[in-house]
């Protein structure tokens, strides 16, 4: 899917970097520049620097934007601790909520014009899946040894060889779905708005689907984390 | 967090989820069955082990959909 303008890719061109006009690019310098990564960049860029603005020095009376912080963090840690308890949110809740305030901010920013989501690339949410895949079978044999493999097996031993091909299945397509489905939906708004942009820019056609951008890049967001959660709370948690 | 809005993210998360889970798992199944056919026996046994795992697949995904509603009801007990 290209982009009618792209200004980091603008920039990088001007600059003389070799910006890929394809999906990827063939040298490493330009994967490096291809638009999705750029964006990437830009959008860990914004979270640092606007969380060192805000919460570079801690307040006993909050201000502004230590308010918004603690309302966005508490309201996550209190979601979190509800679903996979208390201990499990102490231990993963920065990389549940890093994961969460970046795709959302990256879900966002391609609603403005001259920037693309990140997540609208199969490789960005790709990465961001295996990661909480690999990590939830790290926690299912951290806690129960050997023994995890019990949640494979199914109830009754006579079903193990139906049930553990089946569930093994079912354990891959949370990596396929997990992924396919926010870099879907996000593609899918990026490339409507892209396609009313260039039909009839002029008569304001894309604003309708930008407000439905805006539900869309939140819920997505909000769907990622929790099924994250979910998945931890499940391997953690015994064989039934 | 109300009670309600944590229930109603919990409804869409699952249930907005569950049909790219189906699909997933029975192209996961018969990718695999697929993949066992042609590389693994070369082809031998051609069409078996492509309607075996379809039938995993299909199988799994509606595993996952019943999980999915048993998961939520076992929670309104």
């Amino acid at each position: 899917m290209e982009h009618p303008i792209l200004f980091i890719s603008i920039i990088l061109e001007k600059l003389g970097l070799p910006v890929p006009h394809g999906p990827v690019g063939h040298t490493i310098l330009e994967q490096l520049c291809a638009p999705y990564m750029t964006y990437t960049w830009l959008v860990m860029a914004f979270l640092f620097v606007v969380s060192k603005l805000t919460l570079g020095n801690l307040e006993m009376i909050p201000g502004k934007g230590q308010n918004f912080w603690e309302i966005v963090v508490g309201g996550m840690d209190e979601f979190f601790a509800d679903n996979m308890g208390r201990e499990m949110t102490d231990k993963f809740f920065p990389m549940i909520a890093t994961f969460g305030i970046y795709i959302a901010v990256a879900n966002l920013i391609g609603l403005i014009p001259g920037f693309m989501s990140p997540t609208a690339s199969i490789n960005t949410t790709l990465a961001l899946t295996i990661i909480v895949w690999v990590t939830h079978h790290v926690i299912g044999f951290s806690t129960h040894g050997i023994g995890y493999y019990k949640h494979f097996i199914g109830p009754m031993w006579w079903l193990i060889p139906l049930m553990l091909p089946i569930e093994l299945i079912s354990n891959f397509a949370r990596l396929l779905s997990l992924s396919i489905r926010l870099f879907g939906n996000i593609m899918a708004k990026e490339t409507l708005l892209g396609i009313l942009f260039m039909l009839a820019g002029a008569f304001f056609a894309p604003l309708p689907i930008m407000i439905l951008g805006v539900l869309v890049s939140l819920v997505q967001a909000m769907v990622f984390v929790l099924l994250t959660v979910v998945y931890f709370g499940q391997a953690k948690e015994h064989a039934h | 967090m109300s009670d309600l809005k944590n229930e109603w993210i919990h409804l869409l998360a699952n249930y907005g989820h569950v049909g790219f889970t189906f699909v997933a798992a029975i192209f996961i199944g018969l990718g695999g069955g697929i993949l066992l056919d042609q590389k693994v026996f070369d082809g031998r046994t051609a069409p078996w082990f492509t309607f075996i795992g379809l039938a995993f697949g299909i199988a799994a995904g509606f595993k996952n959909l019943l999980d999915i509603v048993w998961r939520h009801q076992d929670k309104k007990k």
